[in-house]
């Protein structure tokens, strides 16, 4: 008996050798396949339960999930192993992102404020309020005086009702998102580099590539699915992991090598690396002299601090010889003095990006994104991509990653931002008759100039100019820069504020209507993800109460706006009816959207979805047929089919350390919780894991203010302050000189410490960097 | 007892049939990938003797157009 | 007489006046002496990185490790070789050199593990090599007999099985992880307790799905909202 099982043992042992060595050598021959049996192994099989398809509601990685039902309740998650995105694997957050869905204060019935007491009140009668106040605030003080921000965790439905409301029915551009917050320095880089939005590549490259380069951005915790594809090429294939950053994190600790730079600096380490890519020969000079063109633009470009900022860039030709001469100024040499990286590290990513037979994969997020040069640092990365050649092919490209589920799907695609239509932007008369003819509408009705961003909205609530403001899926006054601006303006009386969310928030406190919005699989819905993926849901169970889609509820309020005939759609079928109309704006090669039924049946389709064929590459003929040049490269999205190479220079942030405000501030995420924590917390398990905000010192910050671990610390700019437990070589260890800030806890609020510059040319402001001080509290 | 691994491709939109038709095989655990025309067998005989037959027998499938092997082990027999 | 008064009643105020400076000075003297005790966090509620990948080069191999069914640890084994879970384990077995340290003799087997032949089981690797002084904290079994028997409440330890919050969910991690921050070192390889030994080691990003709980250290209240202006 014994020796029979041992020898079973080594015989399914043997099996399993030959299964794995099997499905090595087709991972060789066909990178990125799958073998979703395989993945299937080990996740148990719940029998009774009921498996449906649909994307994760947490950051814009976009990995396909099964939701278990069982009597009408959501009760169980898993990785979907049909998609290719994360392959049956997900983070703590995926796992158990249905759990908040019973909350007990889940906000289940509209809420309207009566004499300072909020009321509950049947949902048609608060959309009546809503749609009075809007038409009334309207014909007293002018269209631009109601707007509406909405999130990239709205669905594309959603985006493009919004979207149909306040441009076409209403006719005034006071839309923007909180997308506008995170990724619109990634949108300007693209559209100023090739004149078209979204990577190029996708994740598939990471099964290509033998060198990964994170630039401010930490994975391991921020994008954990995609990391761990990272790590498993790293382990299987020796590929190699470099993370560039301001802060050693967890990212740091798994990669090959850590480098650390000073906040800001990024800027000229990038033309030093362009410096050394030039200065050494490592020139792809073929592929730049076909295919880019090279550009500069204003400098000294001021910083957005104050209301009503105006910036126009003006661009102008160059030719190679001045940008090498204005590289100049970049030898590492010079660089290493204020960025604090070595010459030699210099040299080394330089050297890695210089090698024609290494395939390089750069990545970044908010680091690059938030920042007061946000545009330029996008431009930057592309030139080292563009100056190798790097770019468009399997493991090589610049990859701009997003947070949120949609904001490539509904913030950028349908464009709910102030100055956007589904197709094009409302500056130009081509987009704004093409949005008029689908939609129905007078030409005339779209105004041709952009009103409020973000960050100006709000200061135009602050000011008085908005009289009404409508706000979805986000919950601005823990997510914006410097709240302790902004929450005091949104408690003014000049404003009606009405928030639609799923559970209470700050933002929700300061409303005069509360919506009860349905949580995602309570509704049927598409998000976009990084990769240009487009996923579709069905809707899996029944929300609570009055609970209502976000798009059903714009429809509803423009009914009673006297706008019905533009919004035909039916209660059940308005998520199928409202994307059949949003295709057309993208039809064609360079982005044509999958039709439904694909969406219905696959985990998902990557656009320009031509030939029923997902574009997993663009501008590369062998991929894209969208590529008409007869050259291996066309980048269409530029009238001379060139990519452009921008000269940029460093500049310092708007506000550094000083001796009244000796430290940098520096502010992002944990793996535990998403955006405001308004859901993650709400989550037992991730709730559990990390309880509240803390800050983060250098141990010998720590010791010269003589702060102990766990210790309760104020943190004070001259925009206000925040008391939060200290916390020394924990989860994450900024350089010296730093303190880092998850900003998800409503209770200790670090945005009323953070300031409100923003890229000029994105408008998306720098949570990143801003002047603090510290004692004890 | 012979344990070999294949990687088996076949005709253009054959895919299914020959996943059928390798199913149908008592020696063969057939592991098909969800996004590329490509199967992982796994095959497990009594003996070398019984191993070439198998694999005679795979071979006349008609939706197959290559098998070629990865690894192959050899475990005692009990 | 009354030049005697006079010294007796200037002695008396002096004497009087030292009492009054001498009392208040020690008085002083104790305020001084005290030094506030601050309030900190008992428990440190996140843990560190440190250590997190090591061993992550190992992944593949623990991947591809056939299981040695006749030489597997039980939980059950592991548990009772400590005095309660979160102890050091004490060891269970002969001593080399007990003038050795740590680098010299423990680490050989405990650093990567292995079949000993000696002891007819796989060494436990440890998750930190790098505190060498490893009898400061791990001591020898010598003996079965007590000094004199206590009453020890004998703390639960974790269960297997019963850590997922959801159908399936990755479980939750049951216990501290100060000083075991690395989780391959216990959960993967031929001496790991067969209940606990990972599937998936090739992971290694294990934080990733399993995040701590309080359920076993200290409880953590629910989300409550502090700041809100509004209690429906």
């Amino acid at each position: 008996m014994h020796m029979t099982n041992s020898l079973s043992t080594r015989r399914s042992f043997l099996k399993r050798m030959a299964k794995l060595s099997a499905i090595t050598a087709a991972a060789t021959m066909f990178p990125g396949i799958l073998f979703a049996s395989e993945q299937e192994e080990g996740i148990p099989n719940s029998a009774n339960l009921d498996w449906k398809k649909g994307p994760c509601r947490f950051c814009g990685v976009g990995c396909g999930i099964l939701v278990g039902t069982e009597n009408g309740k959501a009760v169980a998650v898993k990785g979907d192993p049909n998609s290719s995105v994360n392959k049956g694997l997900l983070c703590v957050k995926g796992y158990h992102q249905t759990m908040c869905i019973q909350s007990k204060d889940r906000l289940t019935h509209a809420l309207v404020k009566k004499n300072g007491k909020y009321v509950k009140t049947p949902i048609s009668e608060a959309l009546d309020i809503v749609a009075n106040k809007m038409k009334d605030t309207i014909s007293a003080h002018g269209k631009d005086s109601v707007a509406m921000y909405t999130s990239g965790q709205s669905t594309i439905p959603e985006g493009y009702v919004a979207s149909k409301l306040m441009k076409g029915a209403i006719g005034t551009n006071n839309l923007d998102c909180n997308a506008r917050l995170c990724m619109a320095s990634a949108v300007t880089g693209f559209l100023t580099t090739f004149g078209a939005d979204e990577p190029m590549g996708c994740y598939e490259d990471i099964d290509h590539a033998d060198y990964f380069i994170t630039w401010g951005n930490n994975m391991a915790e921020m994008h954990p699915v995609l990391f761990s594809r990272m790590l498993e090429q790293k382990t299987r294939r020796g590929a190699k992991i470099i993370d560039f950053a301001t802060r050693t994190t967890r990212s740091s600790t798994a990669s090959d090598r850590s480098i650390l730079f000073e906040p800001q600096t990024d800027l000229a380490v990038a033309n030093a690396i362009c410096y050394e890519i030039i200065n050494n020969g490592w020139v792809n000079k073929s592929f730049v002299e076909k295919h880019c063109s090279f550009s500069k633009g204003l400098t000294n470009i001021g910083y957005g601090v104050e209301d009503k900022f105006k910036f126009t860039d003006k661009p102008e030709k160059i030719d190679f010889a001045s940008y090498k001469e204005f590289l100049k100024d970049y030898t590492p040499e010079k660089v290493e003095k204020y960025s604090k990286v070595s010459a030699k590290d210099i040299k080394y990513l330089a050297s890695i990006y210089g090698d024609p037979n290494k395939k390089v994969v750069s990545y970044w997020c908010m680091g690059m994104n938030q920042h007061t040069r946000g545009t330029w640092m996008n431009n930057l990365m592309y030139n080292i991509h563009l100056l190798t050649g790097k770019i468009s092919q399997p493991g090589n490209g610049p990859f701009s990653l997003t947070g949120q589920p949609s904001a490539c799907g509904t913030a950028r695609e349908v464009g709910t931002f102030t100055h956007k239509l589904p197709h094009g932007v409302v500056m130009n008369e081509k987009d704004r008759r093409m949005a008029a003819k689908i939609w129905k509408v007078p030409y005339e009705r779209i105004p041709a100039k952009p009103t409020y961003h973000a960050t100006e909205m709000f200061r135009a609530v602050d000011r008085g100019d908005i009289k009404f403001i409508w706000t979805q899926a986000t919950n601005p006054l823990v997510s914006l820069p410097k709240t302790s601006r902004y929450r005091p303006a949104m408690e003014k009386k000049s404003c009606f504020v009405v928030v639609s969310d799923v559970f209470p928030t700050p933002t929700s406190d300061v409303a005069d209507v509360i919506l009860p919005a349905s949580w995602h699989i309570e509704k049927s819905g598409l998000y976009g993800n990084s990769e240009r993926r487009t996923q579709h849901w069905d809707k899996m169970i029944e929300g609570p109460g009055d609970t209502t889609p976000d798009a059903w509820m714009f429809i509803e309020v423009a009914k009673r706006m006297g706008y019905g005939d533009l919004f035909p759609y039916s209660k059940e079928n308005h998520v199928e009816e409202i994307y059949n109309e949003y295709r057309q704006f993208h039809e064609g090669a360079k982005h044509g959207m999958a039709p439904l039924e694909v969406l219905k049946k696959e985990s998902g389709a990557i656009w320009p979805y031509v030939n029923g064929k997902s574009t997993q590459w663009r501008f590369n003929a062998k991929y894209d047929p969208a590529c008409t040049n007869g050259e291996d490269f066309d980048f269409y999205g530029k009238p001379d089919g060139r990519a452009v190479i921008w000269q940029r220079p460093y500049e310092p942030a708007p506000e550094v350390p000083d001796s009244d405000y000796p430290f940098w501030l520096n502010t992002g995420r944990v793996i535990e919780h998403w955006h405001t924590g308004s859901m993650t917390r709400r989550i037992p398990v991730l709730h559990k894991a990390m309880p509240h905000a803390y800050a983060e010192f250098h141990p010998e910050d720590a010791k010269a203010l003589g702060i102990r671990n766990g210790e309760n610390i104020k943190v004070t700019s001259r925009r206000g302050s925040c008391v939060l437990p200290a916390s020394i070589n924990e989860r994450g260890l900024p350089t010296k000189g730093q303190v880092f800030v998850p900003f998800f806890d409503e209770n200790m609020m670090i945005n009323d410490v953070t300031l409100d510059a923003f890229c000029p040319i994105s408008k998306e402001p720098d949570y990143k960097k801003c002047a603090v001080k510290v004692e004890k509290a | 007892m012979p344990i070999k691994s294949y990687l088996a491709h076949p005709h253009e939109g054959r895919k299914q049939h020959l996943i059928d038709a390798l199913s149908a095989i008592k020696e063969c655990e057939v592991l098909p990938a969800t996004n590329e025309d490509v199967l992982v067998v796994i095959t497990e005989t009594l003996d070398d003797v019984s191993e070439e037959i198998l694999k005679e027998k795979i071979e006349k499938i008609d939706s197959l157009k290559l098998l070629a092997m990865v690894s192959g082990f050899n475990s005692p027999q009990n | 007489m009354k030049k005697r008064l006079g010294i007796i009643s200037l002695f008396v105020l002096l004497f009087i006046a030292f009492i009054v400076v001498w009392n208040f000075s020690y008085q002083t003297g104790l305020e001084e002496a005290y030094i506030p005790i601050e309030k900190t966090q008992a428990n440190s509620y996140i843990p560190s990185e440190s250590g997190v990948f090591q061993r992550s080069e190992f992944a593949l191999e623990y991947a591809n490790m056939p299981i040695d069914k006749n030489h597997e640890r039980t939980l059950d084994s592991y548990y009772n070789n400590r005095a309660y879970h979160g102890a050091p384990p004490s060891i269970p077995h002969t001593i080399k050199d007990e003038k050795s340290f740590g680098g010299n003799t423990c680490l050989q087997c405990h650093q990567n593990g292995g079949f000993v032949s000696k002891f007819n089981a796989y060494a436990p690797v440890t998750p930190h090599p790098e505190m060498v002084n490893c009898r400061q904290c791990h001591v020898a079994q010598n003996s079965r007999t007590l000094f004199k028997s206590a009453n020890l409440i004998k703390v639960q330890a974790p269960k297997v099985g019963v850590n997922n919050a959801l159908i399936g969910t990755p479980p939750m991690i049951p216990h501290q992880i100060q000083m075991r921050e690395n989780c391959l070192s216990c959960h993967a390889g031929p001496a790991a307790p067969k209940e606990i030994r990972v599937s998936h080691p090739e992971r290694i990003n294990c934080r990733q799905c399993h995040v701590p709980t309080d359920r076993l250290v200290s409880e953590i209240k629910p989300f409550t909202r502090t700041n809100s202006n509004n209690d429906e």
